[in-house]
């Protein structure tokens, strides 16, 4: 009688926990392994991006040719002259702030905002440009170029 | 005995004739007059002469000897004929001395030498065995005359002759300095300034006037008058007094005006030597820039694409017809403002409404408020992905690629305002969308970024809530447990066991 | 559900003989005395090496090692990949609480004397385990390829060419080189995914069976009370759900530090840089470091740096032999100076990191 009421009670109170325990691991099981399950989605953008201080492979570069890369934040072209030596530069223009190019049909760096003109070594020598552009160390190892800021 | 006294006589007698001329002190001038000398006869017009130096005050020797061994003695101090640097010392003798410049009741500075010395004048001549130019170079020798009389080589008309003495004369430069240029005379002519002073106008500006006379530094000395940054300052001494430049029909405004200029901010507060100064755009010499045909075209001397770009634009055609000048007409010569947006469109503020009204030119009405509207959109969009940016940085979210390739939109931006001047609504575009293409791009990644702080957030919170509720079930749990175990005493293992 | 289960123990049972192992299992208790919560962290440890396991392995998923793509590949787990930030940081974090719940764990076993024989063993697999932690946490740390790292593995290593005779090979061994380059990132992509993974397993599987076999150590007090006297707990159930509770708590807490303190990745290490003013490493090897500070250029005749290392050296060896020369507490007596020892040795720790952190 009463000790069988509260038998019952006793058996729903524990049958109360016991769902709660057991939805509690679900759910935090969910939890848990939802992450880990999204972790292994392979993300669109598919993979990394070389975007170091190792610039490329010197046959991937031909002479006269110029190219942007990202150094850290920062854009620096890479130029190989005539002669197949190798410089950097900032790429950001000292005027206002432009992104600048190499420009193999008048054998400079050229920026396309307001036309101004850097030779080979990096000084301004046409156009709005106040400053040079700062000079960045070229490293060739073997087959592989590395710009690093120059001491 | 014999010899003497003939010499004694004829000495007398010319003295004698030319004795109301030569104070009664100057024997060398009367002696060296009756022989005719080229030199004595120019030292009656000088000024020293007047202001009763004799010969003997820069020669040396005794003034009031008759006789020539006494007059001429080294004993006396008498120095024969000054060479090289010997004649500025000479004068520096009297010229570089207040005191004795006082007592001729003179008001000259006496700094002149000093300043010759550490003139561009003050070095080496090629022979190596004098400075290259002592006083008598300019001031000539015997016939001295304050620079204010007509006569004076250093008289504003004459100025000219005199500097280009050597300095239009290319086989001497070019033992100096075989880059500078030897026609600064023939482009002078050809400037307001050299015409007027060929026409004998002294108030104009001369080589001195600019240059300075005893402290002449090289252009690219940064004391030196003409240098880039003390130009402006240089031209308004004549330029900016309304009371000097009274008789002339031009304003005096500029230099003002040139200094709140970008132009003037440029090179004058921030020493930006790039920056033009009055030369750069009137030219040195000349009228106008060498190349340049005029000045309302020597804006794209510099600003090169801006000027491709409207040579071939339809403003080309109408200015001409019109006879405005290029640039000018929009930006105005000598204050130029900072060009930004508000300078296009149709607004009171723009230009372009001087002459596009909605029922006057209505074409380029139109095309002026769609490019103003696109530029003013790419802008926006530019500063709201910068703060949609900023803030996911804030956060502590990675977004390093995003914030590089906001460079992209900054710079179609820059691009447009150049790309306005072909006044072609579809070129204008085509770089616009670029960077709203840009802008968009790095908005959206900024966005995802900022949704994904709060999602982790949120995420967590339902994570700990489960945790929670686990935690929370899993202790009452054990404490039910172990309340059983104390009480029951048996094992309440929760493995699996067989039964005995 | 639970029939489901009773047959499955069934089938294997038949096959494998579980009910000993079952039967002894359930015998297994824990003590309850004052200091019993101290043992919770041998398992805390336990548990935070498998989540070290478990997110190393997901991040081998995607982390590129060699010093073009290893900083970028990071770079790339915490912003493109999903979850990744979480992964990375709970790995991240997790090592430097790993190596504290070791070192409270190893504290709190020297204080209880629970090396005592007959768990010497217990105590020197332990040790080599904590020194396989350092090891861990010394290669791992390069493998973002960071400037911080980059210069705290050239100075870490510099000082391990200093040891006489030996030093210099066996910091060219560390190296791959000379010098600090992609070569020594490769060699502690090796040690810390491979190496020290196998090594420590082995060490880990002698330490677990031990404890298993001689069950948990007791207090010397405990073994004088009667048996009646003495609390104890089953370990099945009671002493499991209660560690899986704190297990609970310690994941979420991981959880919490990921999204609020995210690990820092920095700037991508330059070689040709100069390195960065006041570099120093990780908290757990700061006393050392201080330490090696302090101690004047030249002792006598001895170069100091080597003398500092020597020195550390020795200390170490001593602290993992204490079973052996602790006399008193293998006959089961208290040991007053084992205890001012061990309190000397942690307040040096505790004071000498704060310094180096506040220095």
């Amino acid at each position: 009688m009463n000790g069988f009421s509260t038998d019952n009670f006793q058996q729903s109170k524990r049958d109360f926990l016991k769902y709660f325990l057991g939805g509690g691991v679900l759910v935090w099981l969910a939890a848990v392994l939802y992450p880990i399950l999204a972790y292994l989605k392979p993300p669109k953008e598919g993979d990394v991006e070389v975007t170091s201080v190792k610039a490329g492979k010197v046959s991937a570069m031909e002479k006269e040719t110029g190219t942007i890369v990202r150094f850290g934040n920062k854009p620096v072209i890479l130029v190989r002259t005539s002669a197949g030596e190798f410089r950097a530069f900032t790429a950001t223009c000292t005027h206002l702030d432009c992104t600048v190019q190499f420009r193999k049909d008048m054998g400079l760096i050229w920026c396309a905002c307001h036309n101004g003109k850097y030779d080979l070594n990096g000084r301004n020598v046409a156009g709005p440009p106040p400053r040079p552009l700062d000079e960045y160390r070229v490293i060739v190892q073997g087959e592989d170029i590395f710009i690093s800021r120059k001491a | 005995m014999n010899r003497l006294v003939p010499k004694i006589a004829y000495t007398l007698a010319i003295g004698f004739c030319f004795a109301v001329r030569a104070p009664a002190d100057d024997k060398c001038l009367t002696c060296h007059q009756s022989l005719g000398d080229k030199a004595s006869e120019l030292f009656m017009r000088d000024v020293h002469h007047t202001r009763g130096v004799t010969c003997a005050g820069c020669h040396g020797g005794d003034a009031k000897s008759e006789e020539m061994e006494q007059a001429m003695s080294k004993g006396a101090g008498f120095i024969g004929v000054p060479k090289g640097d010997g004649i500025s010392k000479a004068c520096a003798e009297c010229h570089s001395n207040p005191e004795r410049m006082r007592r001729y009741g003179s008001k000259l500075p006496t700094n002149q030498l000093e300043q010759l010395q550490a003139s561009v004048h003050g070095n080496l001549a090629t022979s190596g065995k004098e400075h290259i130019a002592r006083c008598t170079t300019c001031h000539n020798a015997h016939g001295i005359v304050s620079v204010k009389d007509r006569a004076s080589p250093v008289f504003p008309l004459n100025v000219v002759k005199t500097c280009t003495k050597c300095h239009a004369d290319a086989a001497f430069m070019r033992t100096y300095n075989p880059s500078l240029p030897v026609d600064q005379l023939e482009k002078y002519r050809t400037s307001v300034h050299g015409s007027r002073n060929a026409k004998g106008d002294p108030k104009v500006a001369e080589c001195a006037s600019c240059h300075g006379s005893h402290d002449i530094r090289s252009a690219k000395d940064v004391k030196s008058a003409v240098f880039a940054s003390n130009l402006p300052s240089t031209c308004s001494t004549c330029h900016s007094s309304a009371e000097y430049m009274k008789e002339y029909t031009i304003p005096t405004d500029q230099f003002e005006k040139f200094s709140k200029s970008v132009h003037g901010v440029a090179l004058l507060r921030k020493h930006d030597l790039a920056a033009p100064a009055c030369n750069a755009c009137h030219g040195n010499h000349g009228a106008t820039p060498p190349g340049v045909a005029s000045i309302s075209k020597v804006c794209g001397s510099c600003h090169a694409l801006n000027a491709d770009l409207f040579s071939s634009s339809p403003h080309k055609k109408a200015f001409d017809e019109r006879n405005l000048p290029e640039c000018e007409t929009c930006h105005g010569n000598h204050e130029i403002i900072v060009a930004t947006n508000k300078l296009l469109g149709v607004s009171s503020e723009a230009v372009c409404s001087r002459c596009h009204g909605e029922t006057q030119n209505p074409k380029g009405y139109a095309t002026a408020r769609t490019m103003r509207a696109l530029i003013d959109s790419l802008e926006v969009d530019e500063k709201r992905a910068a703060t949609l940016v900023e803030e996911a940085e804030q956060k502590g979210m990675e977004i390093s690629e995003a914030k590089y390739k906001l460079r992209d939109a900054r710079q179609a931006r820059l691009e447009s305002r150049t790309m306005v001047h072909a006044f072609d609504e579809e070129r204008f575009r085509e770089v616009v969308s670029k960077g709203m293409d840009v802008a968009s791009f790095v908005s959206d990644e900024a966005t995802r970024a900022l949704d994904e702080y709060v999602f982790r957030r949120i995420g967590l919170g339902i994570a700990t809530l489960a945790m929670s509720v686990l935690a929370v079930s899993l202790y009452v749990f054990i404490r039910r447990l172990e309340r059983r175990q104390s009480m029951g005493g048996k094992m309440s293992s929760s493995l699996p066991h067989r039964k005995p | 559900m639970i029939r489901f289960w009773k047959r499955f123990y069934d089938w294997v049972d038949e096959r494998v003989q579980l009910s000993g192992l079952v039967e002894f299992m359930g015998k297994k208790y824990v003590p309850v005395h004052r200091h019993s919560i101290w043992y919770y962290f041998g398992g805390v440890s336990l548990f935070l090496f498998i989540i070290q396991v478990v997110t190393g392995i997901l991040l081998l998923l995607y982390y590129k090692g060699g010093e073009e793509l290893a900083f970028e590949s990071i770079q790339f787990i915490m912003s493109k990949v999903q979850f990744g930030w979480l992964i990375r940081s709970i790995h991240s974090w997790t090592a430097n609480l790993f190596i504290l719940a070791a070192m409270i764990h190893m504290f709190s076993v020297y204080f209880e004397k629970a090396y005592r024989k007959p768990r010497e063993f217990t105590w020197i697999t332990g040790m080599l385990m904590f020194f396989l932690a350092l090891g861990f946490g010394f290669s791992g740390y390069l493998l973002p390829w960071n400037e911080l790292a980059f210069f705290a593995t050239k100075v870490g290593t510099d000082i391990a060419g200093v040891i006489p005779v030996i030093g210099k090979p066996i910091m060219v061994f560390l190296r791959g080189g000379e010098e600090v380059t992609g070569a020594t990132l490769s060699r502690f992509f090796g040690f810390h995914v491979a190496v020290f993974p196998g090594i420590f397993t082995v060490f880990l599987g002698i330490h677990l069976l031990l404890v298993q076999r001689q069950g948990m150590s007791e207090p010397l007090e405990f073994e004088n009370e009667s048996t009646a006297e003495r609390k104890t707990m089953p370990f099945f159930p009671n002493f499991l759900l209660r560690d899986l509770l704190f297990w609970l708590i310690v994941l979420n807490l991981l959880a919490i530090l990921a999204v609020f303190f995210p690990w820092e990745l920095g700037k991508k290490a330059d070689a040709f840089a100069p390195a960065p003013a006041g570099i120093k490493p990780e908290w757990y090897f700061l006393f050392m470091f201080q330490t090696l500070k302090y101690i004047p250029g030249t002792v006598l005749v001895f170069d100091g740096e080597v003398l500092g290392i020597l020195l550390f050296s020795l200390a170490g060896l001593l602290w993992t032999l204490v079973p052996f020369w602790d006399r008193k507490s293998s006959r089961g007596e208290k040991s007053r100076s084992i205890n001012y020892i061990g309190l000397f040795v942690v307040l040096y720790i505790i004071i000498l990191t704060i310094i180096g952190w506040v220095a």
